[in-house]
């Protein structure tokens, strides 16, 4: 009852956490050598000294690039107001210079209320950048140009990073240029006159360390003392989080989760399954909960469909196998048909049924997307006539039907049969 | 005194660069400037052009003897040496003083080590001038090789020249091709500029326009020369080349008054795109402006360093550096955003001793070579070995798989080989493999930190790699294209072809340290 509610509310207040990027990164931001204080370090000197800066931003997607970025505006903000003017382009929508040009004006006159023309030309507009870069220079005013996707503005001309950067060469503007890329090689892209104005700066945003993971994980799953909930149950929260996250078992999941993928987005989008998965009635979180979001996120889909599968249809899925592996490329429903007369005929197992049986089996292979035909072209003719192929691969098939719960041994070794190339059964039965 | 004077007037020519700071503005400028409608009123193109500044016309520049300060610079530089103060990190004045020194926007007053370059485009110039001809000129070199910014001060020079020797001072009209939206509207570009005088408006186009006017006696016998210096002529070749031809062709015509310089980076833009001017004998004079060696970098950044009145930087540091760039590219900008970055450095290091309570802080008042070496490393590395060191574990088994399988001279497959690798090497490791889905998306993660543009060089077969990989960095991280290639499939995922871009030798070294990865890749 209480204890419910109160779960029901620690459970929202973490999901909300692990949705707002700039809580999750602010725990990373204290010390001094990470990408925050550098990037920090950066722009407050150009606003302060007045100096241009240009640098580029690198990670893998969801390493958290653009949330720091907003959280280091936001402070310098916070902490010079009315000095610094941000316009934001993105490689996706302002490709084009034209555009780009126009995106640029058109932010600008909202920040300093103006009036915006959409028939201005592109001249016009390159005039006006110049023309406010000068004006703001003069007045201290630093304006951050942010380019996200910047390897999208290095395709073609490259106008809007030459004009951007040769602006800054200038002694009368006071800017600062930031792309984000998660390609590494994004300055490589850049032609040589582009590349020799840009300053090689370059912060990698590399994946998180243990340690790091682990101050994380505790920043924002501990719940907070002076939140709605009443402090014992937020303390005995915390207390069972706690052991659960002391747990080497625990450790283990984690270790193997972030095996195949190990930015930050990766690891939110876990514990907010983990998170959801806590069971309401307990109250508190345990370990199982971390063991349902790990198996979320290993599902295999196809094998789980294998599973499903009746015995007739693995035969039909064996002798598909067979075909391939003895280099027919196409084949339909009467082929697969001949393949399992002919296994039927040599090894005389109880699995014989009926063409129309096999039939229905076969269309519901089809339905279930294990195969598929392989063109379109033959609509009118009947199932049985049409090129199909296969959507599950070798291994897959083979751990299905390893895992199968009952399947009978001479599917199996029929299976093996094709690949092995020895005749296994003569030896057998 | 020879060494007083340079300095004092190097010190006054430098203030009118400071910018000067509006003296009632806090926050947003009022803006005389319109917001982007249509105007038919010409402006300067002088103001518009991002190369210049506007205290152009109102500094005077210190022309004076530009061949015998060189001499003289050597005399000083050891006398000054000697005598400065010491440097002290952690005044920020001071820090920010030495980074404005070396920014790429603050102009020296004279440009060292062009002087031989120069001379040959300002007596060009000034014949053109005394004899009232056009001419035409084309300058040449590597970026970060200061054409432009020479070009500026012939320009300046050449109408102090005409002043002073009762010429008609040349008007200058400075253009940038890349703020040209389609590469015809440059004869716009002069016409609208006022500079020609514009009898009839509107019914012929500009460059018709103007080949009248040039090949026509002038009423007015003072017509002024137009001096027109084009930045990135490049842009506007077109494939006809039809552009290119009719602007210095304009300077053919029988009454042309235009002094045309052209600047790009191709060496050789004017034999290839300009064929039908030799043949009228007519071919722009070349100038090529050489990439800096070790020894002009380092002049220029002592020159530029002069100006402070602390030693900052330690003669080697400054020579590693100089050497460094060199051996590089020659740019002169790449070399003053080294030099920057080790200031930060030494910054960093300085405030973490000081939060230290470190109490030998007093050695650190000079960027060292180990600053200067950070910083180098910084600027010509590629991170491409930080991140394959730093992948999770599973990217790095895909990475090793296709190592192994492209061995065996193979240059690309299909994901569904790769993938049939890669378990394999799971499985000889008793690693579980992951499925084929998460596989997938782990190739496009490894794709997504790719490069989608092939160069020409890694078009050829993998051991060629080792062949050709030498131990410059540039020419190194030219190959370096990223870590895996994915190719686009209509239909299934798994018949995507997956090429290996990123060097065999890299993943070797990145991923030695690991005993697994080390018997992976045996």
């Amino acid at each position: 009852m209480a204890v419910q509610n109160h779960a029901r509310d620690a459970q929202n207040l973490l999901r909300s956490r692990l949705c707002n990027p700039s809580f999750v990164f602010k725990a990373l931001s204290g010390s001094p050598d990470s990408n925050y204080s550098k990037l920090k370090f950066i722009l407050s000197s150009s606003v302060t000294e007045a100096c241009n800066n240009s640098l580029l931003l690198l990670g893998p997607r969801g390493s958290g690039k653009t949330a720091v970025l907003e959280l280091v505006l936001n402070d310098l903000l916070e902490e010079y107001p009315d000095m610094i003017s941000v316009i934001r382009l993105n490689g996706l929508l302002h490709n084009d210079d034209n555009c780009a040009f126009k995106e640029i004006s058109r932010q600008l006159c909202v920040e300093h209320h103006l009036l915006f023309s959409k028939m201005a030309s592109f001249d016009d507009n390159s005039q006006f950048l110049i023309a406010m870069l000068r004006e703001c220079g003069l007045a201290h005013k630093t304006i951050v140009f942010v380019l996200e996707e910047f390897d999208l503005f290095a395709q073609g001309k490259q106008r809007l990073l030459y004009s951007l950067l040769d602006a800054m060469q200038s002694i009368t503007s006071q800017a600062a240029v930031i792309g984000i890329s998660c390609r590494l090689d994004a300055d490589q892209l850049l032609e040589k006159r582009v590349r020799s104005r840009f300053s090689h700066r370059k912060l990698l945003f590399l994946p998180p360390s243990t340690e790091i993971i682990e101050r994380l994980l505790q920043h924002i799953l501990l719940l907070p003392m002076d939140s709605t909930l009443p402090n014992d149950y937020a303390t005995q929260f915390n207390t069972k989080l706690e052991s659960v996250l002391a747990d080497e078992r625990f450790k283990e999941i984690l270790k193997n989760y972030l095996s195949s993928s190990s930015t930050i987005n990766h690891l939110l989008r876990f514990l907010f399954v983990a998170v959801s998965s806590i069971d309401v009635k307990s109250g508190y979180p345990s370990l199982d909960n971390f063991k349902t979001a790990l198996s979320s996120f290993r599902r295999q889909p196809k094998q789980e469909c294998i599973k499903d599968c009746s015995i007739l249809e693995l035969y039909i899925l064996a002798c598909i196998r067979r075909l391939e592996s003895k280099e027919q490329k196409s084949y339909n429903f009467n082929s697969v048909m001949k393949e399992y007369k002919s296994i039927h005929d040599q090894f005389q197992t109880s699995d014989d049924y009926a063409r129309n049986v096999c039939l229905r089996a076969f269309e519901r292979l089809l339905q279930r997307d294990l195969i598929c035909f392989s063109d379109n072209r033959g609509q009118g003719q009947s199932v049985e006539f049409r090129p199909v192929k296969c959507l599950i691969s070798h291994f897959e098939l083979q751990e299905g039907i390893k895992a199968y719960r009952s399947c009978p041994v001479s599917c199996f070794l029929h299976y093996g049969f094709c690949y092995s190339g020895i005749s296994l059964l003569a030896g057998v039965s | 005194m020879p060494s007083l004077a340079v300095s004092r007037s190097v010190e006054e020519s430098l203030t009118p660069q400071k910018r000067r700071l509006r003296s009632n503005s806090t926050a947003a400028p009022e803006t005389p400037i319109s917001a982007p409608t249509k105007r038919k009123s010409p402006r300067r193109c002088l103001e518009s052009s991002p190369s210049s500044h506007p205290t152009v016309s109102t500094r005077n520049d210190s022309i004076g003897p530009v061949s015998n300060s060189s001499k003289s610079l050597a005399e000083e530089l050891s006398e000054d040496f000697s005598k400065k103060l010491n440097w002290n990190p952690s005044d920020a004045s001071q820090v920010s003083a030495v980074k404005e020194a070396l920014h790429v926007s603050t102009s020296p007053p004279t440009i060292v080590c062009r002087e031989e370059e120069q001379r040959r485009v300002f007596d060009f110039c000034k014949a053109c001038v005394e004899k009232e001809q056009s001419g035409s000129l084309y300058v040449c070199g590597c970026p970060g090789t200061g054409k432009s910014l020479s070009m500026e001060k012939v320009s300046n020079q050449l109408i102090k020249w005409a002043r002073d020797g009762g010429f008609e001072p040349p008007e200058v009209l400075s253009i940038n091709c890349t703020a040209l939206t389609s590469s015809s509207q440059i004869f716009g570009k002069i016409v609208d500029n006022g500079y020609v005088k514009v009898k009839t408006s509107g019914t012929i186009a500009p460059l018709q326009h103007l080949q009248n006017v040039y090949s026509q006696k002038q009423q007015s016998s003072s017509s002024k020369m137009l001096l027109i210096i084009v930045d990135e002529l490049d842009y506007l070749i077109t494939k006809d080349r039809a552009v290119l031809h009719d602007l210095f062709m304009l300077t053919t015509l029988p009454f042309s008054r235009c002094i045309l310089i052209g600047i790009a980076n191709a060496i050789d833009l004017a034999d290839r795109f300009l064929p039908k001017l030799q043949s009228l004998n007519c071919k722009p004079l070349v100038v090529t402006y050489r990439a800096y060696s070790k020894d002009q970098i380092l002049r220029i950044l002592q020159e530029r360093l002069m100006v402070l009145p602390h030693v900052v930087f330690h003669p080697q540091a400054l020579e590693l550096c100089a050497r460094k760039v060199a051996a590089a590219s020659g740019d002169m900008r790449k070399a003053l955003s080294v030099c920057r970055s080790a200031v930060e450095v030494l910054e960093a290091e300085v405030r973490d001793s000081t939060n230290n309570m470190d109490s030998d802080t007093q050695g650190n008042s000079v960027v060292k070579i180990d600053h200067m070496a950070a910083a180098l490393s910084k600027a010509f590395r590629t991170p491409v070995i930080d991140t394959i060191q730093s992948l999770p574990q599973h990217q790095q088994i895909i990475l090793c798989s296709a190592v192994k399988f492209f061995r065996g001279g193979k240059k690309d497959t299909i994901v569904g080989e790769l993938n049939k690798s890669y378990v394999e090497t799971c499985k000889s490791r008793m690693i579980p493999p992951v499925g084929i889905s998460e596989f997938l998306s782990m190739c496009r993660v490894l794709n997504d930190q790719a490069s989608n543009i092939t160069h020409p060089l890694t078009q050829l077969s993998f051991p060629a790699f080792f062949l050709i990989k030498t131990s410059d960095q540039n020419f190194y991280s030219l190959l370096l294209q990223g870590l895996v290639k994915l190719g686009q499939s209509r239909g299934d995922d798994k018949l995507k072809r997956v090429t290996l871009t990123v060097d065999e030798a890299d993943i070797n070294f990145a991923l030695q340290g690991v005993r697994f990865f080390r018997n992976c890749l045996q």
